[in-house]
């Protein structure tokens, strides 16, 4: 194909797919996101940094994005992409809990997700991972990387920063954490992403998804990432 | 056949493949900002329009209208940020009669980065959206892709580096009005001083609770030109002269026949 | 039907002066001729069973299926016209298809006999269309165990889910009844055809608001209702059809199936002993009435 959006296009060697190559000017969130498990529910974190190019286009923007009640996703990759796919997610949930008169799944929620990014996989560059909590299920962890398949995770990393802690994260990750440890956990692990992620930065924001709701937690580089912590 | 014809594009990326560079873009320089105070918001632009290297319009209007308290204010290709807002202003008027309510600042957002993201970035309009509204103020940018962000201070256009650098070091919570004002008029100073893309003088408009909307036009004009002290007009008798001979009327009536004009003050002079 | 020669009742769409649209009501008509449908919903399952009449010695028993599996985990039985029956079914397992198409999963009961209940009430609307002429029973199990997302890949922490609630809603049994009109409502136990009245009366001692009826008994009494409803037109040969869909952990395993036919047997013979004995019981206390009535004092 030649025409306008790059994307998908076969490389020199004929095999290797370029699927995350942005339009010209496009708004990109060089990124470090994750979420997690743990023994209460789950948890979503990310940097702040969005960038086009070399500027920084947003030094405190929210990649946590809500879509239900107790349904987030942390999104990579393309931002009006990643937003555009957000927001009819969010449309076709609250239409969902309309209609069947109740909250859905995270299940559902993933399933929405991975259609849209499946079927749309050639003008899209996102990759998003849904965290959500229901008494039913308790929490979950889903992740659809480039291609637009649906991996369900104890844990999930993502964004260009999440290259630099594997290390880290296989090794301080484990199952049942409280929600301190895990609190910990990520914050530690996305301290290291923007340390070393040169399109990672700003402040690191947290979302805590239990039995209670949501709880939204900040932390700022000026004090280490050690708090103000609870902002909501 | 209707909307965007790609043949164009088409041929410059089949050019290209053979080797041959693209036609070089040019970039439609502006310097554009908002900023929330504590009672309203406040945005701002420059007033050049270029085409190439040339300033096509040293006195352009880039503050446009949406609703009453809702303003918008583009960067990137002129008629991209004219028309789209024009079309957007022109729903949420639809919207406001048939909803009987005010609009809203985060409708207008939502329907500009629909619309922008169906285009896929081939519209070019780069904005900042402001107003007041029932709920409260709002402060948007929206990107040409269809990318939005939500902040207290924005700048967007090719002066947007120069513009925040402004803000970073001065901005601080809880403006005033004044404050605001004279805030985003240094941040689009910054632009026409400094961006080479953005230049003569600075519009204003404040959209604030309980008010109407005030649209400062060339709030400041700091490129106003100056006088000039000196002209290329000669007082009479600055060519000296050898010898004079003069030709009149009756002398004329030898050689063709004269008219004579009408009594009508109307009609052209005729210096002879 | 005093309304006959008024006009009213040749369209659908059109009203009576009085509010009611005749052709669903005699869309009902066709539902009341039709053999009895019943289902019962038990503590960990659903039955679904039907009375087919034998209208000719030439049809092979057995064949001739009148309960129908939507997904793996619904199934309908419907009373009235046949065919209409099986339109609905179709319909109903387009609406479970489209709902793993969108969602990944199987489609809630409750959910499946909304859609069915608008997709009927618009037959109701249009002059061009006639109604539905059954009323179907839509039986099923929403699954109580964590479902996995059709097509994903891994399974989370080994540990499990962290956060799940002790005694939160985890699925269950499902039973609605559709009617011509498009109405629906949820139930214990729905009965409809030609033996609707003496099956209602049986399935109401059955007390199954408690959630006490296990599901093998279900299938017993389900059997035995049928045999009672069809007690007023006994001069007809029948033929009983049952199926069942149990929780995960009983014998259908969330599956809509075919009640086992050593079991259907076996409920067929406690049904005809049941009515036997109940003629026996009638006998004696016809015999003892006054004794019973100076009891009661």
């Amino acid at each position: 194909m030649v025409g306008h959006g790059m994307t998908g296009m076969l490389g020199e060697d004929g095999i290797h797919v370029d699927m995350n190559h942005l339009k010209k000017g496009e708004v990109n969130l060089g990124t470090s996101i994750m979420a997690i498990n743990f023994n209460g529910g789950v948890i979503l974190g990310a940097d702040s940094r969005t960038t086009t190019g070399a500027y920084i286009a947003n030094r405190v923007t929210d990649k946590l994005t809500q879509v239900h009640d107790t349904i987030w996703c942390c999104r990579s990759g393309s931002a009006a992409d990643t937003q555009a796919v957000a927001d009819i997610v969010s449309y076709h949930l609250n239409m969902y809990s309309i209609v069947n008169n109740e909250a859905p799944s995270t299940q559902v929620a993933a399933a929405l997700f991975q259609e849209l990014c499946y079927e749309n996989k050639d003008m899209l560059s996102a990759g998003i991972i849904i965290a959500g909590y229901d008494p039913k299920h308790g929490g979950q962890v889903y992740s659809i990387p480039l291609g637009g398949s649906l991996h369900k995770q104890p844990y999930s990393i993502g964004g260009s920063g999440s290259t630099y802690i594997y290390g880290y994260c296989d090794k301080h990750w484990k199952e049942d954490m409280t929600e301190q440890e895990g609190i910990d956990f990520v914050r530690g692990a996305l301290q290291e992403a923007i340390k070393w992620d040169g399109s990672s930065g700003g402040v690191i924001r947290l979302v805590v998804l239990t039995s209670q709701g949501a709880q939204r937690h900040l932390y700022l580089p000026d004090n280490g990432y050690t708090g103000p912590g609870v902002t909501n | 056949m209707t909307g965007f014809d790609f043949s164009n594009y088409n041929r410059n990326a089949a050019l290209h493949a053979k080797g041959v560079p693209l036609p070089k873009a040019t970039s439609t320089g502006t310097t554009i900002v908002g900023c929330i105070y504590d009672n309203g918001v406040v945005i701002a632009a420059d007033t050049r329009a270029t085409s190439g290297p040339i300033v096509a319009d040293k006195n352009c209007e880039k503050l446009h209208y949406i609703a009453p308290k809702i303003w918008c204010a583009g960067a990137g290709t002129a008629a991209d940020t004219e028309f789209t807002t024009a079309l957007i202003s022109s729903n949420i008027e639809l919207h406001a009669l048939s909803t009987g309510r005010p609009p809203r600042v985060i409708t207008c957002m939502t329907m500009l980065k629909q619309h922008l993201f169906r285009y896929q970035g081939h519209i070019g309009a780069y904005l900042v959206v402001a107003g007041v509204d029932p709920t409260g103020i709002g402060l948007f940018t929206v990107h040409a892709h269809g990318s939005t962000d939500k902040l207290p201070y924005v700048t967007m256009g090719s002066g947007s580096l120069a513009a925040m650098s402004v803000f970073e070091s001065m901005w601080k919570p809880n403006l005033d009005r004044d404050g605001a004002v004279a805030l985003c008029a240094e941040a689009i100073k910054a632009g026409i001083f400094n961006d080479l893309g953005s230049g003569s003088n600075v519009d204003v408009c404040v959209i604030e609770k309980d008010k109407p909307t005030q649209l400062l036009r060339n709030y400041i004009k700091p490129n106003e030109r100056g006088e000039k002290e000196r002209n290329y007009r000669f007082p009479k008798g600055t060519t000296a002269y050898l010898n004079q001979k003069i030709i009149s009327k009756e002398d004329m009536r030898k050689y063709v026949s004269v008219e004579e004009a009408s009594g009508d003050p109307n009609l052209m002079e005729v210096d002879i | 039907m005093t309304s006959i020669g008024t006009g009213y009742d040749l369209s659908n769409s059109v009203f009576s002066p009085d509010g009611r649209n005749f052709q669903v009501e005699y869309a009902v008509k066709a539902v009341e001729n039709g053999g009895t449908a019943i289902g019962i919903r038990c503590k960990d399952g659903v039955v679904l069973a039907v009375e087919k009449i034998i209208t000719s010695k030439l049809l092979k028993p057995g064949s001739n299926k009148r309960i129908a599996t939507v997904d793996r985990h619904v199934g309908i039985v419907s009373a009235g016209l046949v065919p209409d029956g099986r339109h609905f079914v179709s319909r109903a397992r387009d609406e479970a298809s489209s709902w793993r198409g969108v969602y990944k999963g199987p489609i809630p009961i409750s959910a499946l006999s909304n859609r069915l209940g608008s997709y009927v009430q618009a037959y109701t609307l249009y002059s061009s269309v006639r109604p539905f002429g059954v009323t179907a029973i839509v039986g099923g199990w929403d699954s109580e165990a964590e479902l996995a997302v059709d097509g994903q890949v891994g399974s989370g922490p080994k540990s499990g889910s962290g956060g799940k609630v002790e005694g939160a809603k985890t699925g269950g049994p499902g039973l609605y009844m559709i009617e011509p009109s498009g109405l629906y409502w949820g139930y214990y136990g729905a009965a409809t055809g030609k033996g609707r009245q003496a099956a209602k009366a049986e399935l109401e001692k059955l007390d199954l608001s408690s959630g006490t009826l296990s599901l093998v008994d279900g299938v017993k009494e389900a059997a035995r209702i049928i045999y009672v409803a069809h007690e007023d037109s006994k001069d007809k040969e029948f033929e009983l059809e049952m199926t069942w869909i149990s929780s995960l952990d009983g014998p259908t395993k969330g599956r809509h199936e075919e009640v086992p036919k050593d079991l259907l047997e076996e409920a067929e013979r406690a049904a005809k002993r049941a009515l036997e004995g109940e003629d026996e019981e009638e006998d004696a206390t016809k015999g003892n009435s006054n004794e019973t009535e100076r009891m009661e004092e």
